[in-house]
């Protein structure tokens, strides 16, 4: 660690430490969010025993609807998910203060009782984690912020620092050192997928800026959010309650004038201040094909089932962020797009583990020099981020299918599994001997990925998830030919360090 | 954004990405184990910028301005790994499969336009 | 190596530990700083619609902050770091008084 001198040396050593200091969040935050393009899918295969059926919007929210009069009629709001042909089921909030506690139950769309349906997070809590990190929220959401604004720093003095970014964009040389191949690896991975990764970073800073930088809403409108977001087209306006009871409509009712209006079912019901006489249900419907997180609202009067007010045309630079929210979140992008998306996301993860292993590749010292406590540590992070976080992924998906179904507090069981399994692959890889560590924490994953198909053929055994069971085997395989990689490695090092050992002793 | 629309700049891209590597000294000494000659570094520069301009094309032909750019960059990424994999593992198919992803273009072209 | 060459090597190296520590704090404290003063600063001078000037500065500030943080990191002396920051800063919040962001009851 020299001191920087010029300007490219500076960038290289602001590259270099802002990336470890930040990797290994990173690699995690990359990891889940790149499972969280396929959230719905994860959650329909942790969701076994729910299956696509017709179903009538406007029944479907009155039974919704009745279920929460009973639950909770004296709410600040209930909200409502129609199905879709993503999720097959209905999904309902509710909550009586602005901070929560939010209580949520899955109904079954043709009865409005909850359905009978494993309890799991599903994909939701690899999303969560993805920018929650499973802390409070919102330290949570602080913490991957503070990191995705150092990863932007890191990329761009990354790119300052690469000299050569177009003559070395196809390089990637196997056949020289370790420490060359780690860097080819880091550079190839970093620049092939350069736009997506600045594409995230910032779109990412984006989708939570109204909680890390308020403060243009703050200087404009004094603090009166509200009123912007209803401004600049991004919400109705709300009203507040009248403080005296009212007698509202049918759900369903509002539902049909909805559709009536739009043309379309409506994807999400949310209604405000339920009871009081100055109910207003909002109808948010599907985003209009286009890049831009923007859904078309239309509210209603939940007593007299009269129109208040529609959401605002959003002007160009609202749209422009609009724009970023949905390419961050690629609900636009059929199969074929979310494919490359998440092959983006991957590269992301493995930009971010090579250039964490480069660190130590590079720091090793030659010969017989002792290594330091720093190097060991990180090299002891490695193992355990980027072997433990796969571990505990397949072993989320391996206690939706093995846990009792009745078990109390089966959901949070499975999170804890993930924890337990994160945890106990990083000390197996840590404890082992040093050129068995690296095979070992990427065998661990990849059997436990391999398990997955064998489990889910035994325990649920439908046709419908060979497509998902297919994915995990391949992630498996994957895992597995790495390890065997690594185990190579070793043996061709050691062997070179017993000749060389054998030559100096001669 | 059909499968043949996001094949047909994927094709083309890569197309233009390995023209665009054999410009270069050094893999195209891996590819033909010998130096690129300097005629032919620039027809084979320009030949892979045309490669990643009608891919672009192509995107927003075939998807339009909004998810037409997007699909595009998606497919840079995607077509310039597949060549960074030939060079490192099977460098002398390069040339082959650059010059088999073309007519593979022309042939999802018809399926990849809209109407 | 003699013990004074040593302990001189520990100085040096505490006082580049300092100096480093320094600029990280600079940069996170300051470049938000920045970033915060300069969105609102951009909120009320753009033009066009109120909501969308909030809506484009707020889209800039990220942008803004990673600039502050890379320049301080650049910067030939901390010093250096710490002046450039000052002055923008000053700047900005000159350009929030003239744009009558501390005058009471000015919005709407």
């Amino acid at each position: 660690m020299s001191r920087p001198k010029g300007f490219r040396q500076s960038m290289a050593w602001l590259h270099t430490w802002s990336g470890l200091v930040v990797g290994w969040v990173l690699f995690a935050v990359f990891v889940t969010g790149t499972a969280s393009y396929y959230r719905s899918e994860i959650s329909r295969w942790m969701r076994p025993e729910l299956t696509d059926s017709a179903f009538d919007p406007a029944a479907t929210a009155t039974h919704a609807g009745a279920f929460l009069q009973t639950t909770m009629p004296n709410a600040m709001a209930w909200s409502i998910r129609l199905p879709s042909t993503k999720d097959p089921e209905v999904e309902v909030y509710w909550w009586r203060n602005p901070g929560g506690p939010y209580h949520h139950a899955l109904l079954d769309p043709a009865t409005g009782e909850p359905a009978k349906v494993r309890d799991t997070q599903g994909g939701d809590f690899l999303y969560r984690f993805h920018f929650e990190l499973n802390l409070p929220p919102i330290w949570g959401r602080w913490i991957v912020s503070a990191c995705a604004m150092i990863l932007l720093i890191a990329l761009i003095s990354g790119i300052v620092t690469h000299r050569r970014i177009f003559v070395d964009f196809f390089t990637f040389r196997r056949d020289r050192s370790a420490q060359r191949g780690w860097l080819d690896a880091h550079n190839v991975a970093g620049v092939l997928a350069l736009p997506f990764h600045l594409m995230i970073v910032y779109t990412g800073l984006v989708t939570l800026s109204s909680m890390l930088m308020p403060w243009a809403e703050m200087t404009a409108y004094r603090g009166e959010l509200l009123r912007y977001y209803a401004e600049a087209g991004i919400t109705i306006p709300g009203r507040p309650p009248a403080g005296r009871p009212g007698e509202a409509l049918p759900l369903g009712e509002i539902v049909t004038r909805a559709i009536a209006a739009q043309g379309q079912t409506p994807e999400l019901v949310v209604v405000s201040n339920p009871g009081d006489a100055a109910a207003t249900v909002n109808t948010y419907f599907e985003e209009p094909p286009g890049l831009a997180h923007l859904h078309p609202q239309i509210a209603y009067d939940a007593s007299t089932g009269a129109e208040i007010g529609r959401v605002g045309e959003a002007g160009p630079a609202t749209r422009t962020g609009a724009v970023m929210v949905g390419i961050h979140e690629a609900h636009f992008a059929a199969a074929p797009l979310r494919l490359l998306f998440f092959l983006c996301g991957f590269l992301g993860a493995a930009t971010v583990a090579s250039g964490l292993v480069l660190w130590t590749v590079a720091r090793t010292p030659k010969g017989a020099d002792p290594e330091g406590v720093g190097l060991r540590l990180v090299r002891l992070l490695n193992l355990g981020t980027i072997g433990g976080l796969p571990a505990g992924l397949a072993a989320y998906f391996l206690a939706n299918r093995l846990l009792p179904v009745d078990l109390p507090g089966r959901a949070d069981w499975e999170v804890r599994t993930f924890f337990i399994a994160w945890v106990a692959a990083a000390l197996a890889a840590a404890l082992s001997r040093r050129n068995r560590a690296w095979p070992l924490a990427l065998a661990i994953p990849g059997i436990a990925f391999l398990a997955i198909p064998v489990v889910d053929a035994v325990t649920v055994g439908e046709a419908r998830f060979l497509g998902f069971d297919a994915a995990m085997a391949l992630l498996g395989g994957l895992l597995l030919v790495g390890a065997r990689l690594a185990s190579r490695r070793r043996q061709v090092q050691q062997r070179a360090e017993t000749i060389l050992h054998r030559t100096a002793q001669a | 954004m059909t499968v043949p629309a996001l094949a047909l700049s994927l094709l083309l891209a890569f197309s233009g990405f390995s023209a665009l590597a054999l410009s270069l000294e050094r893999h195209h000494r891996a590819v033909f184990r010998s130096p690129v000659p300097r005629s032919r570094r620039g027809g084979l520069r320009a030949v892979g910028s045309a490669g990643l301009a009608l891919s672009f094309a192509a995107a927003v032909a075939c998807a339009g301005w909004s998810f037409g750019p997007v699909q595009w960059v998606g497919s840079l990424t995607g077509s310039a790994l597949a060549v960074v994999g030939l060079i490192a593992y099977r460098p002398t198919w390069l040339r082959t499969a650059a010059l088999a992803a073309l007519p593979l273009a022309a042939l999802t072209l018809p399926l990849a336009l809209p109407g | 190596m003699s013990a004074r060459v040593e302990s001189a090597r520990g100085w040096a190296a505490q006082t580049y530990r300092l100096a480093v520590a320094t600029r990280v704090i600079l940069a996170a404290a300051g470049g938000y700083t920045v970033a915060a003063l300069a969105s609102g600063w951009l909120a009320l001078v753009l033009p066009g619609a109120r909501a969308e000037a909030v809506s484009a500065a707020t889209i800039a500030s990220f942008a803004i902050m990673a600039a502050a943080a890379v320049w301080v990191f650049a910067a030939r002396t901390l010093s250096r770091a710490v002046l450039g920051l000052s002055l923008v800063a000053a700047l900005l919040t000159v350009g929030l008084w003239l744009a009558g962001a501390f005058q009471p009851g000015a919005a709407a």
